[in-house]
């Protein structure tokens, strides 16, 4: 009898899920009608700073231990913060270069293909670092170095600027920003 | 795949209903060819998805890799989940054959529901674009398949063969299916609008850094 309940608990529950899945798809085509107003801010040379192993390497040299592993964890959960932030920017370009993917403009098509590379590989490391900084903050000791995703949002934010100049080549760089 | 699918479910829908005519409903020959007809239909429906897996994977070749982990490593835990299952709550019926039709209904239910909520998870966390009848098609699967789970755990649990309030319910569920279907294969595509225009702010410096490094490459 329990195992029929909790099967039929969780038939509701995967249906719930479905439905909110299927719905969760249109929330975020109308946030590609306005991408920019999503977007967040990400300053990519305070992350590489955050998850420098020399910073890491001098405060642990120049502070006592408790107060290492206290600045440590402040900075490794601003770091989680700035991950998840381009791995929100990395997804909303990824709608946008999805459909630049579709233009009749081979340079276009290219460009949002390889921006659509970028962003997922981006999203990848997303999800592979963050975990890592977690931990990081569990054993502040420990050695964490997620630069790739510094290294990777960089190369997105250069192709973003290229799929705008291509599609927008009338109205000048700047129209395209 | 799926035109196959739904042309099996024409076929048998009018075997069925031939046999229920000519033998009757709760006679063995029809929970033969009832047994027979849920087996092929959940084969199909395997294809369907794995089609969907493949078709949705095909545009995003980095994802390929993660993609077939999350394929085979998802079918590998929810088969060991619904296997277990199948061992330890086998069922009260009496008759064999009803008994494994209701197990195995169930234990696909549980792969099918599992595969396709992960797909839609992946899609989503990766932001991923799909095309409407991919996502009908999954919804509908995805559906059926929920409520099955339910259904084929009751009747197992019951022990019997053919639960009437059970059953309409089911058939309901399927009908809407077919309208979910129906509803994301006719309805035209949406052109995907958009703006980049303008950027944060804040954010402006950067993108003048970088395209400057990349006009002076």
């Amino acid at each position: 009898m329990t195992t029929t309940i909790i099967l039929v608990l969780i038939s509701v529950l995967a249906l719930a899920c479905l439905l909110w899945l299927a719905k969760g798809r249109t929330v975020s085509a109308n946030i590609l009608q306005n991408p920019t107003e999503h977007m967040r801010a990400v300053d990519v040379e305070a992350f590489r700073n955050l998850v420098d192993p020399d910073e890491e390497q001098f405060l642990r040299t120049n502070l006592s231990p408790p107060e290492f592993r206290r600045i440590q964890r402040e900075r490794l959960r601003a770091a989680v913060e700035y991950v998840s932030c381009a791995a929100q920017n990395a997804a909303i370009m990824l709608r946008v270069a999805d459909a630049g993917r579709r233009s009749s403009d081979p340079a276009t098509a290219e460009a949002a293909e390889k921006l659509v590379d970028n962003a997922i590989r981006l999203r990848l490391y997303a999800s592979l670092a963050i975990p890592r900084l977690y931990l990081g903050m569990i054993l502040p000791g420990a050695h964490i170095s997620p630069s790739r995703i510094a290294e990777s949002y960089e190369q997105m934010t250069r192709l973003v600027v290229l799929l705008g100049c291509l599609q927008y080549p009338t109205r000048g760089i700047s129209a395209a920003l | 795949m799926f035109c196959a699918y739904a042309a099996l479910q024409v076929v048998q829908s009018a075997i069925l209903f031939v046999i229920s005519k000519h033998f009757g409903f709760s006679t063995p020959e029809y929970k033969q060819v009832y047994s027979m007809t849920v087996a092929a239909s959940a084969a199909l429906r395997f294809a369907v998805i794995y089609e969907l897996f493949k078709d949705f994977f095909r545009s995003y070749p980095l994802l390929i890799r993660p993609g077939r982990i999350l394929l085979r490593g998802g079918t590998i835990v929810l088969l060991l989940a619904a296997l277990g299952l199948a061992v330890l709550a086998p069922g009260n019926g009496v008759e064999l054959l009803v008994n494994a039709t209701n197990v195995l209904d169930r234990t696909v239910s549980i792969l099918q529901c599992g595969l396709l909520i992960s797909l839609l998870l992946f899609s989503r966390y990766f932001s991923l674009s799909w095309g409407s009848p991919a996502v009908g098609l999954a919804l509908g699967l995805g559906t059926f398949a929920s409520v099955s789970l339910a259904a084929s755990s009751i009747r197992l649990h019951l022990g019997l063969f053919s639960v009437h309030a059970l059953d309409i319910f089911t058939m309901a569920t399927y009908h809407l299916c077919v309208l979910i279907w129906m509803f994301y294969l006719l309805r035209p595509e949406r052109a995907t609008s958009y703006v980049l225009n303008p950027l944060p702010k804040h954010d402006l410096d950067v993108w003048n850094n970088e395209l400057q490094r990349l006009v002076q490459r």
